[in-house]
């Protein structure tokens, strides 16, 4: 949290995160192998990464390189899941020994 | 000439939460658990069948109850800064305590969760979902070990008044190590009980 969060900003935002964890626990038990499951868990990742990093860190009041290396994390993540899945194939090859 | 030229802007000069070390330390984790999530995703390109029905069998509620432990006890370290700043030193002893309180039940899941997967026959030689799935989680724990120390550390100092609205750099340090492990968690969670 920053210095001068407004009152009950941390509850919010530990309301949210609690949410979208639950939304990720309803998709563990139901979610089916694909493109949405890929793009949803994608996006679940890089939202709850940027609440944790900027709200319960306060980072983005912090040095730029701090920020940009923690930001830089959680966005290259969520692109490796959708390219792990989409281009599979390709990071196989990629990664065999001949 | 450029004599009268204003003089440049001086550098806007941001804080480092916490102290340069343990930022050190951080990128270090984030660096190893980078390089370990490629481990995941090789492995997941040269074995699909196998990780698209790993999860089934891992019990993904101890998975949800370690993600709730960590975002609680997470918060309440914002509530320990939040209330250092305002020099409140008996309620920062508390958010601390039960920030630690809270973390501990990670271990305690993990422990149970771990002797439910070997009942079940998962262990890890059950094959390679679970050998990356033990060696990435296992790995997460000895880091949340290390911030579990650390949280008792803090509390011990802030049972001692060390720190004050002035100088809190300690308990920061602590915080902000506490919640890069937070982040970690909630990238491996969706790898092992979500994505298939």
């Amino acid at each position: 949290m920053t210095l001068t969060s407004p009152p009950g900003r941390a509850e919010k935002v530990w309301l949210l995160l609690v949410a979208l964890t639950l939304a990720g626990a309803w998709l563990a038990e139901t979610g089916q192998p694909g493109w949405p499951l890929t793009l949803v868990v994608a996006a679940l990742i890089a939202v709850k990464g940027r609440l944790v990093i900027d709200r319960y860190m306060g980072i983005t009041r912090a040095h730029p390189r701090i920020r940009r290396i923690l930001h830089g994390f959680v966005t290259l993540v969520p692109l490796l899941v959708i390219f792990s899945h989409g281009w599979g194939n390709l990071l196989q090859r990629l990664t065999t020994l001949h | 000439m450029g004599l009268s030229a204003a003089p440049p802007a001086p550098s806007v000069v941001e804080p480092v939460p916490g102290n340069r070390g343990i930022w050190v330390g951080i990128f270090c984790v984030l660096v190893e658990f980078l390089l370990l999530f490629c481990v995941y995703f090789i492995a997941k390109a040269h074995h699909p069948a196998a990780f698209a029905t790993g999860p089934d069998k891992l019990a993904s509620s101890a998975g949800v109850a370690i993600t709730l432990l960590l975002l609680t006890s997470g918060y309440c370290m914002v509530k320990a800064l939040e209330t250092i700043r305002r020099d409140e030193r008996r309620r920062t002893f508390a958010w601390v305590v039960a920030a630690l309180l809270l973390g501990l039940g990670y271990p305690g899941v993990k422990f149970f969760e771990i002797r439910w997967n070997v009942a079940h026959g998962i262990d890890g030689a059950a094959g390679i979902f679970y050998t990356v799935y033990y060696y990435l989680t296992l790995n997460h724990l000895v880091h949340v070990s290390w911030g579990l120390l650390g949280l008792c550390w803090v509390a011990a100092r802030t049972a001692l008044g060390v720190y004050s609205a002035r100088d809190y750099s300690g308990l920061e340090a602590a915080a902000m190590y506490w919640h890069s492990t937070d982040v970690l968690w909630l990238i491996l969670f969706p790898f092992f009980y979500v994505l298939r």
